[in-house]
């Protein structure tokens, strides 16, 4: 007798913000046995796990291991369920472009945000560290991304951000995407004064600011090809 | 070469009173001194721009690998820009370098990082070389504390060592250590143990050669990355550790740097041993005279507006972080390579007028 839909979404939850990837492989298993949507298993579970890490995290009650081994649990459970989703509840997924700029090699920052994103239903392309500026412009246009993310530790690298602004204006494609930034020695200030769509000071809070982005949308026309 | 630079037109004020090496060393000591020192230790926290690199021809990558041309640029930074100490190395990857992690030594701009982990996993610990300070860029450091310490005997010089926790995620990629430090506690400290040995071998060098503090820079172990929990069990003791070993060995006081909002380690802060503690510039000195009320607060002129900002507003911000308790006045953090010489120097004034009854 498999148990209650809603005692598994509790478990797959559970499992993901007290950090217990055992528990999420379990739970996960138990709702393909038992038949249960998969889509909604991961939304309503292991996401909605995540979601709640994230306030913690932002509480300061959670720092970066405890973030990583909450997203650890997540993805043990998204491997099982994944195959499982209906092709008619999948929904298109936001693009998103992210990387380091250019001479920085701190990625640590950019890589949980890419965590919380990816969590939160984004499809990210990730470029890494030390990109040359080129590249995120090449790569948004390549996957015709809606979010172009960039991180930066340093003060060095900062306007790096504000060239890629002026690459994307002198293709003329400027309004075909959003652009982000955060790191270190990011400020609202900044991110105003080079042009950005939006700034984040933390990785949770990128995602909401993401996801404010994505509802607006690039403005279709310009939009490369 | 090394002494053929002219002197920054600050240095004669700057004797007026105190030699440099007297001054910060009273100040980190408590014995009073004449105003409050303007430094740059190196290490994380860079003093070399391009600028001085250019003039004295010491340049990066090459002053990584020449004991000559690290002494001659760090001695430059003195003389062209008004910072009133020298030290090595200028990156944090000499101590990895020396324990197994392949280094890429970066450019004239770039400083030298790390290509690849010797470690795939906290358990790869036997995959770590011993540090000796008798071989490749620690031998260049420690040569080159040898030719300062002769060449300038009245400028403080500076052991920069990286700290325990950020030279563990030079060892093995930051997540994957970061990871451990809830899934393998046991395994993280065993790491921890070997880093800290390593740094003492290495810091014990460069003070026999003639280094007289020791600047330990963490910034792998910032509040923010790991909390005041994590902070405390392993990074707090590690450090504690290096500063009370070189304070009873060898009789010397040391600055630790911690980036980010230092409030998330709230009493952690004080418990640091070291005798002054360096904040970003995201920290209001007021703060962290309150957070640390017995330590010398070192700090914070933003190193954007170090860069790019105008030398009168620099003067003003150094002027407001005197004003706010430093005891030490320094950038927030290390500077970018392309920091013009003008904007250090700005800087280097604001100590001049200063109030005394704040060292």
């Amino acid at each position: 007798m498999p148990r209650e839909r809603g005692d598994l979404l509790k478990d797959l939850m559970d499992a993901v913000f007290l950090m217990n990837e055992d528990l999420a492989v379990k739970a996960a298993k138990e709702v393909v046995a038992a038949g249960y949507d998969a889509y909604d298993a991961i939304n309503n579970g292991l996401v909605a796990g995540m979601n709640k890490a994230g306030v913690l995290y932002e509480k300061e009650e959670y720092f970066v291991p405890e973030l990583l081994i909450c997203s650890d649990a997540m993805y043990a459970g998204l491997e099982i369920l994944r195959p499982h989703i209906k092709t008619d509840t999948a929904v298109e997924k936001h693009k998103v472009v992210i990387g380091v700029m250019e001479g920085d090699t701190h990625d640590i920052g950019k890589n949980l945000v890419k965590i919380m994103m990816d969590a939160a239903g984004f499809e990210m392309f990730d470029l890494g560290r030390n990109v040359p500026l080129a590249s995120f412009v090449e790569k948004a246009k390549e996957v015709n991304a809606e979010l172009i993310c960039m991180s930066t530790l340093m003060t060095t690298t900062m306007d790096g951000m504000a060239t890629v602004i002026e690459m994307l204006k002198e293709e003329g494609i400027r309004n075909s995407f959003k652009v982000m930034v955060g790191g270190g020695p990011i400020s609202q200030g900044f991110a105003k004064k080079i042009g950005a769509d939006g700034y984040a000071d933390n990785a949770t809070n990128a995602v909401d600011i993401a996801k404010k982005l994505a509802a607006k949308g690039g403005s279709s026309q310009g939009r490369a090809k | 070469m090394l002494l053929s630079a002219p002197r920054a037109s600050t240095a004669g004020s700057i004797t007026r009173n105190m030699d440099q090496r007297t001054r910060l060393l009273n100040v980190l000591r408590r014995r009073g001194a004449d105003r409050q020192p303007f430094i740059c230790p190196g290490g994380m926290m860079n003093m070399a721009v391009t600028e001085v690199m250019e003039s004295n021809e010491c340049r990066w990558p090459d002053a990584h690998l020449d004991p000559q041309m690290m002494a001659g640029l760090t001695l430059g930074s003195n003389r062209l820009a008004g910072i009133e100490n020298v030290g090595v190395p200028f990156c944090m990857t000499v101590e990895a370098e020396a324990m197994g992690a392949r280094i890429d030594l970066g450019s004239l701009e770039h400083e030298p990082n790390v290509s690849i982990y010797p470690m795939n996993s906290i358990a790869d610990i036997d995959k770590l070389a011993r540090l000796d300070p008798n071989i490749g860029r620690t031998k260049v450091c420690v040569d080159a504390v040898r030719i300062l310490h002769k060449e300038a005997p009245d400028i403080p010089l500076f052991a920069n060592l990286t700290g325990p926790i950020s030279l563990a995620t030079s060892l093995l990629e930051p997540l994957t250590f970061y990871r451990a430090l809830i899934t393998n506690k046991e395994a993280v400290h065993e790491l921890m143990k070997l880093v800290v040995r390593s740094l003492t071998t290495f810091g014990s060098a460069l003070i026999e050669a003639g280094a007289d503090l020791v600047c330990i820079a963490d910034p792998s172990a910032s509040g923010e990355l790991i909390g005041k929990r994590a902070f405390s069990e392993f990074a707090l003791p590690y450090i504690n550790e290096l500063v009370k070993h070189f304070r009873k060995k060898f009789r010397i006081p040391s600055i630790v740097h911690i980036c980010g909002r230092v409030h998330t380690l709230g009493s952690a802060l004080s418990e640091i041993e070291a005798e002054s503690i360096s904040v970003d510039a995201v920290i209001n000195i007021r703060l962290l005279k309150k957070l640390a009320p017995s330590k010398i607060a070192m700090g914070n002129v933003n190193t954007y507006l170090m860069a790019n900002g105008r030398p009168d507003r620099i003067f003003r911000d150094g002027q407001r972080c005197l004003k706010a308790g430093a005891g030490i006045l320094a950038p927030a953090c290390g500077m970018s390579t392309k920091t013009p010489v003008e904007n250090i120097r700005s800087l280097s004034k604001a100590v001049l007028g200063a109030p005394q009854n704040a060292v």
